[in-house]
Formats: C-alpha cells, structure tokens, sequence
C-alpha cells in the first residue's frame, strides 16, 4: 500500500535515511492469542484520548458551532474533593471547547477556573505558571499550542496528585473530562448529525476502563461519595449506548439519548452538593 | 518561519517536560526519562506535518524477543503516529497495530535502531493494540508516545 500523502510528507520531514515499510510485509503475527490479549497495558495517560482528539475527528466530519457548548461559569468552590477533581476535568474538556472556537478570552476565563480548582484541592503550585502560559498562548492564538498545554496542565495536576498519595482523585479527573466531552461531542452530532460522526461515539472499551478504575477507588469514596456512587450507576447507563459493533451506525435518537445521559451526569457533577 | 519557530517552542516544551511526566503519574527512572526523550525526539518530527503530541507516554521494560502491549482509544477520521524510543542496550525496536480483536492491522513502520514509529488511521472508532517488540538487543527501558492530526 503505498504511503498516503500526509505520511508521505511526515517520512521526509523526518529527513533522516531510515526505512519506511508497510507492516504487511514483515513477519507479524497476524492474530494476538488469548494470552496475548490477556497481557494488553490499560493506563490513564495513553489509553484515555483527550477531549482533543474526538474534537479532531468531529471537525472533520461536520463544522460544529463551538461557542454552542460553551455552558456558564461553573462554581470553583466545592466541598469534596472527588467533586472538585471531576469537575477540574471537566473544566480541562472546556478549555478545549474554547480552543476549537479559536476564543482567546474564553480560553482565559477558563484557564482561572481551573487554577482556582487546582488551589482548592491542594495543588495549585505545580500549575500556577500554567495559568500564565494558557494566557500568553491565548493571547497569541497559539491554538495548537494550547491543546497540548491543556494535557500537560491536566498531567501536572495528576502528578502534584500522585505525589500527595491522591490516586482517586486522578481516576476522577479523567473521568470528569471524558464526561464532558462526550456530553459535547453528542450534543454536537445531534446538531449537525450524519452516519460518519455519529460513529464517533462508539468507545466500547473506554466506558469499561473507566468503570474499572471507579472500581479500584477506595470503598469509603466509591460508596460512601453521594456522587461517585451514582456516577458508576449512571456510567453503566452510558456503556449500553456506546458499545455497538464497528460497522452499526446509531441512530439520531441513539445519539439524543447519549446526550441527555452525559448532560445528566454533568450536571449532577457540576451542582453544588 | 513562524511555523517553525512555534514548532520549536513545542520541542523544546516537550524536551523541557520529559524529565517530570512520568508514564501512570508516578515517579520516572532515570532510564524511563530518557527513553521517554527519545521517543519525543522521533515524535517531534511529526509535529512539522501538523500532528499534535500527546504529552501521555507510557514507559517500562522491555526484553528482547519480548512484546509489549498497550490499549489506545483512536477515532475515525484521525492520523495517528505511535513512537517509540528505547534506551540503548536495545538496538532494534518494531512497532505494530492490531484491532480491539486482536486483528492485525495495516500501518505504515518506521525503523531507525532505538526508535521506531506506527503510523495509523482508523476506520472505526474504538479500542486498538499498540504491540512494541525488541527485535534485537539486550534488555532495555522503553516508551510510547503518539501524536494525531
């Protein structure tokens, strides 16, 4: 098969004298065995896309109105902090909501949010030159830039997380950012839908990870946090909307409900408890 | 120009980072950071054909003759480059692509000793492999990292 063209002007970039070959042609295994499969590495920094990447994808398929899933100011000032960190995620997903409508001033709007959530659960130092780079950024419509800042403000505040022995917290961020994600992504189909987009939505395995680490947090947070229980019910309610075969096209109303079930679920996020 | 300054602004970002993002938010070896650069390096130079790089990596040990496999989620629609880069007790790395069903898939291979790269686009949306082999060397530490556009 030969080289499609944006690989093709990738491999010279490189320029260097190396080879480029199809795998076709190698001695490859062309099936994993079970034991394989049972080996396959699930991390929260690979295997969970950013709101970056179904925002790429969408934009190729339809020309969304970003501006339209903008929502208000969310509240900064949270008791609990599993609340706090789902809804830091959340805020990261809208910093690239505001990055896809190319809005510098909503870009720094959001970029406070999220250090005044940083401040509250403890680890705003690590990411305080963030805020000022997201503002310099902004300011320069860097926006490629800016979606690579975003991940590398969420990873910091992951590992200030990790460093303070608060795993859950990071299971939480994640989820909270692909919960508002996928509430925008489907809200977004819903508005411009077409068989190509709305075979966005499959994520069969994403929805699985997810509840396997909201399984892996502590009891007292996953039954004892009004608002974690319910995200893992509610999460169940997703993975029935999202897990199709690749070729299955879902249906506007398929769509309509995923929207309505993430809205749900980030609504019960984002409201003061 | 200004592409190019911006490019480097974002290499030297990201070379800047590596030593403190470490795979799974835990504390990075020695060995972990600098295979973790080396992988950025070959990355980087996807950034000049507009893929944007993912600042998640994941990185370990690797033996030869042995595999390493993880789980991404990819979109239809999208260009995806998975890098990779060893320390150098590895002397040769492979990098493939296999469906959620463990499927071998066609990807573009790119091979330059400690380095070596998958470039993929999906079809559908869902869970891929990304396999990583030492095909030749002794044992080693090293790291994945992909960009998409």
């Amino acid at each position: 098969m030969p080289l499609c063209r944006p690989f093709s002007t990738a491999v010279f970039s490189i320029g260097l004298a190396v080879a480029f070959y199809s795998v076709s042609a190698v001695a490859e295994p062309s099936q994993l065995t079970k034991d394989e499969l049972s080996k396959v590495v699930k991390t929260d920094s690979v295997t969970v896309p950013t709101p970056g990447e179904i925002f790429a994808a969408l934009g190729k398929e339809v020309k969304p109105n970003w501006q339209s899933a903008y929502r208000p100011p969310i509240p900064t000032t949270f008791t609990s902090r599993p609340q706090l960190a789902l809804n830091l995620g959340g805020l990261i997903a809208d910093g690239y909501i505001a990055v896809e409508a190319e809005d510098s001033q909503q870009v720094k709007n959001i970029g406070k949010d999220i250090i005044n959530l940083a401040k509250a659960l403890g680890v705003s130092k690590s990411i305080l030159a963030r805020g000022s780079s997201i503002t310099d950024f902004a300011d320069k419509s860097e926006w490629n830039t800016l979606k690579e800042e975003l991940e590398e403000t969420q990873n910091e505040v992951k590992q200030a997380m990790s460093d303070e022995h608060d795993q859950e917290l990071i299971t939480l961020v994640t989820l909270g950012g692909w919960v508002r994600g996928t509430g925008v992504v489907s809200s977004l189909i819903v508005d411009n839908y077409t068989p190509g987009s709305a075979k966005l939505i499959r994520q069969p395995a994403l929805v699985s990870f997810m509840r396997a680490k909201l399984k892996e947090l502590p009891e007292k947070t996953r039954t004892g946090d009004p608002l974690v229980k319910s995200l893992d019910e509610k999460l169940g309610d997703i993975e029935k909307l999202v897990v199709f075969p690749k070729d299955t096209v879902p249906t506007l109303d398929d769509v309509k409900k995923l929207r309505d079930t993430a809205n749900s679920i980030e609504n019960e996020i984002s409201n003061k408890q | 120009m200004i592409r190019f300054s911006r490019l480097a602004m974002i290499a030297t970002l990201a070379l800047a980072l590596a030593p403190v993002l470490p795979h799974n938010a835990s504390a990075a070896t020695d060995d972990e950071v600098a295979a973790h650069k080396i992988a950025l390096d070959l990355a980087g130079a996807f950034s000049n054909d507009g893929f944007k790089l993912r600042d998640g990596n994941w990185a370990g040990p690797i033996r030869p003759k042995e595999s390493i496999y993880i789980q991404v989620n990819l979109y239809a629609g999208n260009q995806y480059w998975f890098c990779t880069g060893a320390t150098e007790r590895a002397k040769k790395l492979l990098v493939t692509v296999y469906d959620e069903t463990g499927q071998l898939v066609q990807s573009e291979a790119y091979q330059d000793g400690t380095k070596a790269a998958a470039g993929y686009s999906p079809t559908a949306s869902g869970a891929y492999i990304i396999r990583i082999q030492e095909t030749e060397g002794d044992p080693a530490t090293v790291c994945l990292t992909y960009s998409y556009k």
